[in-house]
């Protein structure tokens, strides 16, 4: 729990941390697991391949399509989760507004 | 071992336009860095000439962040692992769909904001004064510099290199080599650098060294910003002359599938006739057939240095192809047309065979020329994983070449090493392939050189916009540089040996063949910018840490601004200079060295940094702890391999994880057992960077 007095910075960069973390994770928990029981040759016997729009359908579902997954979550959480706050004046920028 | 001269890159020949888009290319950068020393006039000079006075909008912050990342590795050493190891790097590379997000968006507000708090200019500085601790300001400044010089080494490398690949068939070039050859004759430091990769050494490294120095961080954001667009556009132009020349991507899948991995080993050659000065042999093709018919296709790797007088060479490296269908392909385009009286009887140990060797340059068109020469051919070795069978380029955990051996690993060791037996289980095995995951997206977040970017964008919304842009422009490269290259085994076969020339080799050989040679000079210059943008900024985050950290916060204090703004065109200029001299002979595996340093600076830096972020109790020195820790466990793992007769930088791995995930937790583990144990820090400084002013 953050007391009243706390950097809204820090609270709010954090509860974002945490939510950039699990999208990672998600990531993470698809990509990984699904080409190692699909793409490799050592955990599946006479391993065949498919393709999907021409390359192999393992990196497609388990990478491509991640990859496309997750860049429409990044932008939606940059438009709609990540907050604008203020981060302040550091005193060797007072020049430039001179 | 020599370092091998790139000069078989350019069998065709770079067009006179792909110099001038060059030049044209150079002389902006220059034009940019002189508008960027008019900034420095009139503002903080350190804040300025470090850090663009924290003003970076979004076009700017996104595409020198992105720039920056891309680095020399992402169009040499990884199109290169690609090339040898097939659909798997999509794999490999995967963590960098949530990049953007992680590196920008997990410290990016918070260290810009403490960074404006505390007034601090370089990471180093953030570290010291979120503690008020000199020493681990020192500390992290020495890691830095140790880290950033050996990866600067690197990026030199990759860049000579590139500017050879568009330059060397230049009259002008060549002239300039062979004065440089006579020149550095004699002096043993020059015994094995190629005349032509040391003459674009000095211009690349000269080129980098003036404007950065010159310029400062606004040169070298804004040349990121140009260097960004020539990258995409490189892409962007590469992909679709690709899939036309390989007949779609369906058909280029089907053919890396049928693909056998090659054996490697080396060629003893005897030339027909010596010849009175020396000379380089670039791209030879040696065709064998028995009396029963059974062919053998072998490429000899490298630039063959034959010395003047000389008839014999000995130890050339070289790729025997085994897949039927590329023997049977290059059979009919190279060797064919030549005359059953052109061959050559041979006796070897397995009878008598007949031999043709040819000089063949990249493109499809033109038949390629005979060589007088015959070829004696040592123990060649198989892959460790995936020899003999088809299939390994298109699934996991891909095919691994056989370690190269050296007198060392010989001497050290009879049985085989953690590394050849890790070799064994192929390219990435689902240990490494999570430690990638990792390595990344996580890894990325805690690189100073990107960290440093994260305290100049101009506010929160610039943040957010550009992790959006950042986000679209490496899904736009990456994801297309696996497709390109994994197809660029169709296109140049039998280059494993040499497959950081890879980039190079398919722009020219991609715009040669459709006729349109000057667009190589375009798609050369894509991996030229990536280099370039690393090495600037890791140029000025290494000398900002030795004027900043080391001078103006530790030595002298209140030296004037003259003083400092001296001291910074002083050192950037040394600093790199160092690193060009020490380039001349160069470490042989650029990829590794990037990943070696990746990771280690991740291990030092990535949960310190974390823990002053986010966690109030944390102190000085148990942030300090975690970052030596991890620095220990990261060098002890590299120092194991190297130890048990291996390569340093093929480190040995704990249950199947690589270093950066190992020493990551020793690293977090240490800042959770120290930190509670050690003194508290000051609720004075809590209060300034947790509480609301």
């Amino acid at each position: 729990m953050n007391s009243p007095t706390a950097d809204p910075v820090y609270v709010n960069s954090k509860r974002e941390g945490i939510i950039i973390l699990i999208i990672w994770g998600l990531g993470f928990a698809w990509t990984v697991p699904y080409c190692y029981f699909t793409g490799f040759q050592t955990t599946t016997e006479n391993w065949e391949l498919t393709m999907t729009w021409g390359i192999p359908s393992w990196i497609f579902w388990g990478v491509a399509f991640p990859w496309f997954v997750s860049g429409v979550l990044s932008i939606l959480m940059c438009l709609f989760y990540i907050k604008d706050d203020d981060l302040g004046q550091a005193e060797d920028e007072v020049p430039l507004s001179k | 071992m020599p370092f091998p001269a790139p000069t078989q890159i350019l069998a065709v020949s770079a067009s006179s336009a792909a110099i001038w888009t060059f030049l044209v290319y150079t002389l902006l950068v220059f034009v940019i860095a002189g508008f960027a020393n008019k900034l420095l006039k009139g503002r903080n000079f350190l804040s300025e000439y470090f850090l663009g006075s924290r003003g970076l909008g979004m076009w700017a912050f996104a595409l020198t962040f992105a720039a920056t990342s891309a680095s020399g590795g992402s169009f040499t050493g990884f199109p290169a692992k690609i090339y040898t190891h097939g659909w798997i790097l999509a794999l490999w590379i995967a963590s960098y769909m949530v990049y953007p997000l992680c590196t920008m968006g997990l410290l990016g507000k918070r260290v810009n904001q403490v960074a404006r708090k505390s007034g601090a200019i370089t990471i180093p500085d953030v570290l010291r004064d979120r503690f008020n601790s000199r020493t681990f300001g020192l500390v992290a400044t020495l890691l830095i510099v140790f880290f950033l010089s050996f990866n600067l080494i690197a990026q030199f490398k990759a860049g000579s290199i590139i500017l050879q690949t568009l330059v060397q068939d230049v009259s002008a070039f060549q002239w300039l080599s062979g004065s440089v050859s006579s020149m550095v004759n004699g002096f043993e430091f020059f015994n094995e650098v190629d005349p032509g990769y040391f003459s674009c050494l000095v211009i690349f490294g000269g080129l980098v060294i003036v404007y950065t120095t010159y310029g400062g961080f606004h040169a070298v954001v804004w040349t990121d910003v140009m260097q960004g667009i020539v990258m995409v556009a490189g892409v962007a132009i590469m992909l679709p002359l690709t899939l036309s020349q390989i007949g779609g991507m369906k058909a280029g899948t089907e053919q890396m599938a049928r693909m056998i991995p090659p054996r490697l080993g080396t060629a003893t050659i005897e030339l027909d006739e010596a010849e009175e000065s020396a000379r380089g042999l670039n791209n030879i093709w040696i065709a064998q057939e028995d009396t029963d018919g059974n062919r053998q296709l072998f490429r000899l790797s490298g630039t063959i240095s034959v010395p003047a007088d000389a008839k014999i060479v000995t130890d050339i490296d070289t790729v025997e192809i085994r897949t039927p269908e590329e023997i049977e392909k290059l059979w009919a385009n190279l060797i064919e047309s030549h005359d059953d009286g052109l061959w050559t009887s041979v006796n070897t140990d397995a009878g008598e065979v007949r031999q043709i060797a040819i000089v063949k340059g990249y493109t499809h068109a033109g038949e390629g020329s005979l060589i007088g020469l015959v070829a004696r051919f040592g123990d060649f070795k198989d892959y460790q994983y995936g020899a003999g069978q088809r299939g390994h380029y298109v699934s996991g955990p891909a095919p691994m070449p056989p370690a190269k051996e050296t007198g060392d690993a010989k001497q050290k060791k009879d049985g085989p090493t953690d590394a050849e037996v890790a070799a064994a289980a192929g390219f990435l095995p689902l240990g490494m392939a999570i430690s990638f995951f990792f390595m990344w997206a996580i890894s990325g977040t805690g690189q100073p050189q990107y960290m440093v970017r994260l305290m100049a964008f101009k506010d929160s919304r610039t943040l957010r916009r550009s992790i959006i842009t950042v986000t679209i422009y490496y899904g736009l490269i990456y994801f297309p540089l696996v497709i390109i290259f994994c197809y660029s085994r169709i296109i140049l076969p039998g280059m494993e040996n040499e497959a950081d020339r890879i980039m190079p080799a398919m722009a020219v050989t991609l715009t040669e063949n459709v006729g349109h040679g000057w667009l190589a000079g375009l798609l050369i210059a894509a991996p030229f910018a990536a280099v370039m943008s690393t090495v600037d900024s890791f140029l000025l985050v290494i000398s900002s840490a030795l004027v900043r950290d080391v001078y103006q916060r530790n030595i002298s204090p209140n030296a004037s601004e003259k003083t400092i703004k001296r001291l910074c065109y002083l050192t950037t200029l040394v600093i790199g200079t160092i690193a060009l001299v020490c380039a001349i002979n160069p470490p042989q595996y650029l990829q590794d060295i990037i990943v070696y340093v990746g990771s280690g600076l991740a291990s030092c830096f990535l949960f310190p940094v974390v823990a002053l972020l986010f966690w109030k109790r944390s102190n000085a020195i148990g942030c300090m702890g975690g970052m030596l820790v991890g620095f220990g466990v990261h060098l002890a793992m590299h120092a194991e391999s190297w130890r048990q007769g291996g390569e340093f930088t093929n480190p040995i791995t704990l249950f199947g994880l690589s270093p950066v995930v190992v020493s990551l937790a020793a690293s977090i583990i240490a800042i959770a057992l120290i930190t509670p144990i050690t003194p508290k820090t000051s609720e004075e400084l809590v209060k300034k960077y947790f509480e609301a002013d």
